[in-house]
């Protein structure tokens, strides 16, 4: 064995499949919440059809991961960083997953406001296209972490989400605001309320996927304390064995 | 307000290091000139499993064979360093009573050919100089119950040992190994020979052991440690590369080498 060189090529082949189709899977959802802010702000043009089928392919293919990486366990006993990479593609395609289905929510509110005659709905308040662009940015920020297994990136995401929570805080006051103030029809106003509380929770995901990121780099579970995400752990740290002997070079 | 995401999250303490049953310190061994240890300082808690992994040729078996006396028995073969059982020298006792306190099974089970059952697990303990005959039935059964064989041989005690399956074979092994009452319990890769569920007796086994004894396994097989045992030490090249929980180990190990090693991508 020493001196031997071993891929493991079955256990590698199948690794850079499940890689492959988290990239798919990671596309696929940006794709479909791109899609879906686009035709929030331009409702008269947008045909949702596009949002469902993406919302479907995105399950399809989350069912597929997962059944990926229950043969790799049963077929490989993975471990170390292999063991990470699955764990955390597992939880990644949750919030993959997650996105694409407030991509549907979204898509079917604009489907809805469509509906509504233009001189009804009365203008959307300003900060919502600004909440599409920080949340897009900031799925496009984890997912590029994730692919790229930058663990340091998680610092942004985070920083990103705390803007985007304040945002959502700030036009639900607004569009409550213009309700109570007959500006904008309760109807209306409800489905803004709903699209603003989808990309907050958007943009929670997005964080999720930084500190999976984290973890399958490092090893080392975090946890944001925010308003809305904590991931609780009640396993224990490093038990001590002493390490006394320098490591050899291989 | 928000804390640093990065900030790594407050965990549960684990119970830390108990204080080792038995240990080396800076152990180093040759078989003539070829140096196949060096400098291994491991500590080895009481009521726990501990692992040893690494490739064929690592020094894994050396190892333990430096624990018990044994390796001193191959000629050329030397040592430097120190092996301490509850902080007494072993190479400063009697050989013999130091492989009594530190008993050992091995890869191949080797049940005296000519003994029945019965004397295989007594022969240790007429070694000792026990005749009296109730303490011998006593002490055989009790070895043999402990070795979770008592129901299945306790028809044909008097069969000839080498009757029995292989994993049976094994566990008669272990129950003489036992018999004479060790404190610890070195094993050398005992599962090699055995099919599956032959193993999953002796994993059950370790489990049920490592409650009285201080168990040391040596194994290749990576599964095999991460079921068994609460803490494992990676060796390499007759060094030391890693030691810790096996929890830990196997799912965030420290140094590159171990990772390369249990991934299996090696090279």
């Amino acid at each position: 064995m020493i001196g031997e060189r071993v891929e493991r090529k079955a256990l590698s082949e199948s690794m850079n499949e499940l890689n492959q189709n988290m990239r798919t899977m990671s596309e696929l959802a940006e794709v479909a919440l791109r899609s879906a802010t686009e035709g929030f702000a331009s409702p008269d043009e947008f045909d949702p059809q596009g949002v469902f089928a993406l919302d479907r392919e995105i399950f399809g293919l989350r069912e597929k991961i997962v059944r990926s990486c229950v043969d790799i366990i049963a077929l490989h006993a993975p471990v170390a960083i292999d063991l990470r990479t699955i764990t955390v593609s597992l939880e990644t395609t949750t919030d993959l997953d997650r996105i694409g289905r407030y991509s549907k929510d979204i898509a079917e509110v604009a489907r809805r406001i469509k509906e509504v005659p233009a001189a009804r709905r009365g203008a959307a308040p300003e900060g919502f296209s600004r909440m599409a662009e920080l949340t897009k940015a900031l799925v496009r920020q984890a997912v590029e972490a994730f692919l790229a297994r930058d663990a340091e990136a998680v610092r942004e995401v985070d920083r990103a989400d705390d803007v985007v929570d304040d945002l959502h805080d700030q036009l639900f006051e607004e569009t409550v605001d213009r309700m109570v103030k007959r500006k904008m029809p309760v109807d209306v106003g409800a489905e803004y309320i709903l699209v603003n509380r989808s990309f907050e929770r958007v943009a929670d995901h997005a964080v999720n996927i930084g500190l999976h990121t984290f973890y399958m780099v490092t090893g080392q579970r975090i946890r944001t304390v925010g308003k809305t995400h904590t991931i609780p752990r009640e396993d224990g740290p490093i038990a001590g064995g002493d390490t006394t002997n320098p490591s050899p070079s291989p | 307000m928000r804390s640093d995401p990065t900030a790594p999250e407050p965990r549960a303490p684990l119970p830390p290091m108990p204080p080792a049953k038995l240990r080396t310190e800076k152990l180093s061994a040759w078989y003539g000139k070829k140096r196949v240890l060096e400098e291994i300082s491991l500590n080895f808690a009481p009521n726990e499993v501990t692992a040893i992994i690494g490739p064929s040729g690592c020094g894994k078996s050396t190892l333990i064979r430096c624990m018990n006396r044994i390796h001193e028995v191959t000629p050329h073969a030397r040592i430097e360093g120190r092996v301490f059982l509850d902080d007494q020298d072993v190479y400063r006792q009697e050989a013999t009573s130091v492989r009594r306190r530190i008993g050992m099974v091995f890869q191949r089970a080797n049940p005296f050919p000519t003994m029945s059952v019965f004397d295989n697990v007594a022969a240790g303990l007429k070694l000792n100089g026990v005749r009296d005959k109730a303490r011998l039935d006593e002490q055989v059964v009790k070895s043999l119950r402990q070795a979770a064989l008592w129901e299945e041989v306790k028809e044909g005690l008097y069969a000839p040992g080498v009757s029995l399956s292989g994993g049976q074979q094994q566990r008669l092994c272990i129950a003489r190994a036992l018999a004479v009452e060790p404190e610890v319990l070195l094993m050398d890769e005992p599962c090699s020979a055995l099919d599956p569920i032959a193993t999953a007796k002796i994993e059950d086994l370790l489990f049920d052991l490592k409650k009285q004894y201080t168990v040391v396994i040596v194994t290749h097989n990576m599964q095999q440690a991460a079921r068994v045992a609460d803490r494992t030490a990676f060796l390499y090249l007759g060094k030391l590369v890693e030691f810790n929980a096996t929890r830990e180990l196997f799912e965030r190990p420290k140094e590159k080498l171990t990772e390369s090693y249990i991934t299996g991508r090696f090279g």
